[in-house]
C-alpha cells in the first residue's frame, strides 16, 4: 500500500504524538505532534499504539490518494472529505483506491491523519517525528511535498470509533518559577501571527518581562520576553530559554493551545496543581472512551469517496 | 531553592552550571522514584516529574538532600580545537564587537580565541553548546533585531558567552567569525561535537584552507 501527497497544504509534517525523548542534555528538543491528544486518539482510531507516526497537517489545503483499501482516521481542528462526503472525525473509515482524501480548514489549527498500521518511517535519534528547523526525522528531515509517498506498516489492532468526550473551556494555568505576571495573565489575550510548533505568541494588555538565566523549559511555560507579549512554548520549543515564565499551561490544556490560529482570542484560568492533575486523568480518560469497528464492513458504510 | 515550574515540574536552584550538570549526572546514576527527565541550565536544573506518582513537596525534599551531598563536582570533558575564519564575510558582525569593546579587530579575535572556553550546558538547537566565560573586555549586548537566520558554522558570542551555530538559525548574537566544521549530525553516536563539561579553544585559520579541513573532525 502506498500514500501519495498531491497536495501538502502550508505545513504537513511526520509526526510521533510522543516526540523525541532522551537528547535534550544537547540540545535536541522533544518535538512530536503539537496537539498530542489528538493525535494519538487518530492513533487509536486507526487501531495503532498511541505513538505511532501520523501526519499534521496545518491549517488545512491536504490532499492525499492511495492504491488500495486502506483503513484512516482523522482528528483534530481540520474536516476530512472525500469526493464530497464529509468524514466523521470519531471513527475510522476506509479510503477507496484511487480516492482523493482532503483535510480542510475546520475550528482549529491542526490535524492528523493515521493511517492504520502507521506510516514506516525511520527513526532518528529514537523518533520518527520531524526537526523541521535542523533538518532530519520524518521524510528527509523536512515537510511533505507533492509526490511524496510513504507506507503504511503492518496492522497491530482493530479500527474504533470513538464515544468520549473533550472537556472544553478556558485554558488552565498554574504558577511558574517567576511570581510577577501571574495575576496580569488572567485577562483576554488575541492570538499574534507568530504561532507555529514551537509556540503561540499572544498580544494583550502586556504585562511584566525580561531576562533570565538560561533555564530547561517544560511543555506548556508562557515565556515573557522583555516586550511583555506572552508565548506559550509548544513542541518544538528550544530545550532552554532565557525569559521569566510566570506560568505554565496545564498537561491537559497543550492541545487547545497548539489548536488556536491567529486571531483567535484566549482566556486563562488559574487552577490548582491538584485541579491539574485531575484534569490530565480526566483527558487520559476520555480517550479510552472507544468501541472497535467492523474490520470487514463491505457496503457503504465505513467506506469513503466512492465517486473519488 | 527549589521553586514548582508548572503541575510537573521543579525548577532547582543550583547557583551554577557545573552543579547543574553534576546533579543531573547523579539523577542519571541513580535514578529517583517519579522524575521522568531532567534538562541542565546555567544555574538550575529542570526536573521533570510524574506528580501522580509522588507529591512534589516529596520529591523536591529528596532533590534537596541530593544537592547538598553532591560536593564540588568538576565534570571532565575533553578538549576540543576549532578552527575559525575570523571577520569578513565569515564575521559580519566583527566591527561592531571591536567598537563596541574599543578594542581592534585583530585584538578581539587574539582574545577570543586566547582563552579556553568551557562547555557550559546544550540548549537552544540541537548541537549548540554555550561557551563561558569570555574575558570581561568581550562583553556585548545581543543585537537590537535579532537576524531572521545565521548560517550555519557562525561562531557568535554574547555578554559572557560564545557559541556556534549548528545549523542556519534565526538568533540575536553578534557574529565574529565561522567555522567549517559540523556540531551536529543525528546520524553519529554521539549526534553532537560539543558536550557539557568539554573546553574549547578557537583557532584563527585562513580562509584558503576551508576546502581543505573536513567537515566531521577526526576526534567527534
Amino acid at each position: 500500500v502506498t500514500v501519495e501527497i498531491l497536495e501538502p497544504g502550508p505545513l504537513t509534517s511526520v509526526q510521533e504524538p510522543f516526540g523525541r525523548q532522551g537528547w535534550r542534555h544537547l540540545g535536541v528538543p522533544a518535538g512530536g505532534a503539537a496537539d498530542s491528544w489528538s493525535a494519538r486518539l487518530a492513533n487509536r482510531l486507526a487501531g495503532n499504539p498511541d505513538g505511532a507516526a501520523l501526519l499534521e497537517v496545518t491549517l488545512g489545503g491536504l490532499a492525499l490518494t492511495t492504491d488500495a483499501p486502506t483503513w484512516m482516521a482523522a482528528t483534530g481542528g481540520l474536516a476530512a472529505r472525500s469526493g464530497g462526503i464529509h468524514l466523521p472525525a470519531t471513527e475510522a473509515w476506509r479510503l477507496r483506491p484511487g480516492a482523493v482524501l482532503r483535510l480542510d480548514p475546520g475550528d482549529g489549527a491542526r490535524g492528523y491523519l493515521a493511517v492504520r498500521g502507521g506510516f514506516q518511517v525511520e527513526a532518528v535519534l529514537g523518533s520518527a517525528s520531524t526537526d523541521l528547523r535542523t533538518g532530519f526525522g520524518g521524510l528527509d528531515g523536512r515537510r511533505l511535498q507533492a509526490g511524496d509517498r510513504l507506507e503504511p506498516g503492518a496492522s497491530t489492532g482493530t479500527p474504533a470509533r470513538w464515544t468520549g468526550r473533550r472537556p472544553t473551556g478556558p485554558l488552565r494555568i498554574v504558577p511558574g518559577p517567576h511570581a510577577d505576571g501571574f495575576e496580569e495573565l488572567l485577562a483576554e489575550w488575541t492570538v499574534g501571527p507568530e504561532a507555529d510548533r514551537a509556540g503561540v505568541r499572544l498580544d494583550g494588555p502586556g504585562i511584566v518581562g525580561g531576562e533570565v538565566p538560561s533555564m530547561g523549559l517544560p511543555l506548556g511555560a508562557i515565556q515573557v520576553p522583555p516586550d511583555g507579549r506572552p508565548i506559550v512554548m509548544l513542541a518544538d520549543r528550544p530545550v532552554t530559554g532565557g525569559y521569566r515564565v510566570p506560568a505554565c499551561v496545564i498537561r491537559a490544556d497543550i492541545g487547545p493551545v497548539a489548536q488556536l490560529r491567529t486571531g483567535d482570542t484566549v482566556r486563562f484560568a488559574s487552577v490548582s496543581v491538584e485541579e491539574a492533575r485531575q484534569a490530565l486523568l480526566v483527558a487520559e480518560h476520555a480517550l479510552a472512551d472507544l468501541e472497535p469497528m467492523e474490520e470487514e464492513t463491505d457496503g457503504d458504510l465505513g467506506w469513503a469517496g466512492s465517486h473519488g | 531553592v527549589i521553586r514548582p515550574f508548572g503541575e510537573a515540574a521543579l525548577l532547582v536552584d543550583t547557583g551554577d552550571a557545573d552543579r547543574a550538570q553534576a546533579l543531573a549526572a547523579d539523577l542519571a546514576t541513580r535514578p529517583m522514584a517519579a522524575i521522568l527527565g531532567t534538562v541542565p541550565g546555567l544555574r538550575s536544573l529542570l526536573v521533570e516529574l510524574d506528580p501522580a506518582a509522588r507529591s512534589a513537596g516529596d520529591v523536591a525534599s529528596e532533590l534537596e538532600w541530593r544537592l547538598a551531598s553532591l560536593g564540588s563536582p568538576a565534570p571532565v570533558g575533553r578538549e576540543r580545537r576549532i578552527r575559525v575564519l575570523y571577520g569578513g564575510e565569515w564575521g559580519p558582525d566583527l566591527a561592531d564587537v571591536a567598537s563596541l569593546t574599543g578594542l581592534t579587530e585583530a585584538r578581539v579575535v587574539e582574545l577570543h580565541a586566547s582563552a579556553p572556553l568551557r562547555v557550559l550546558f546544550d540548549g537552544f538547537a540541537p548541537g549548540f553548546a554555550y561557551l563561558g566565560d569570555l574575558p570581561d573586555a568581550l562583553h556585548v549586548p545581543r543585537l537590537a533585531t535579532p537576524r531572521t537566520s545565521t548560517p550555519a558554522g557562525s561562531v557568535a558570542m554574547a555578554g559572557a558567552m560564545s557559541g556556534i551555530y549548528p545549523a542556519a538559525l534565526p538568533g540575536g548574537w553578534r557574529v565574529i567569525g565561522r567555522t567549517p566544521i559540523a556540531l551536529f549530525d543525528p546520524r553519529r553516536e554521539p549526534p553532537a561535537y560539543l558536550a557539557p563539561g568539554d573546553v574549547v579553544s578557537f583557532e584563527p585559520m585562513e580562509a584558503g584552507d576551508w576546502e581543505r579541513l573536513t567537515r566531521i573532525p577526526d576526534d567527534w
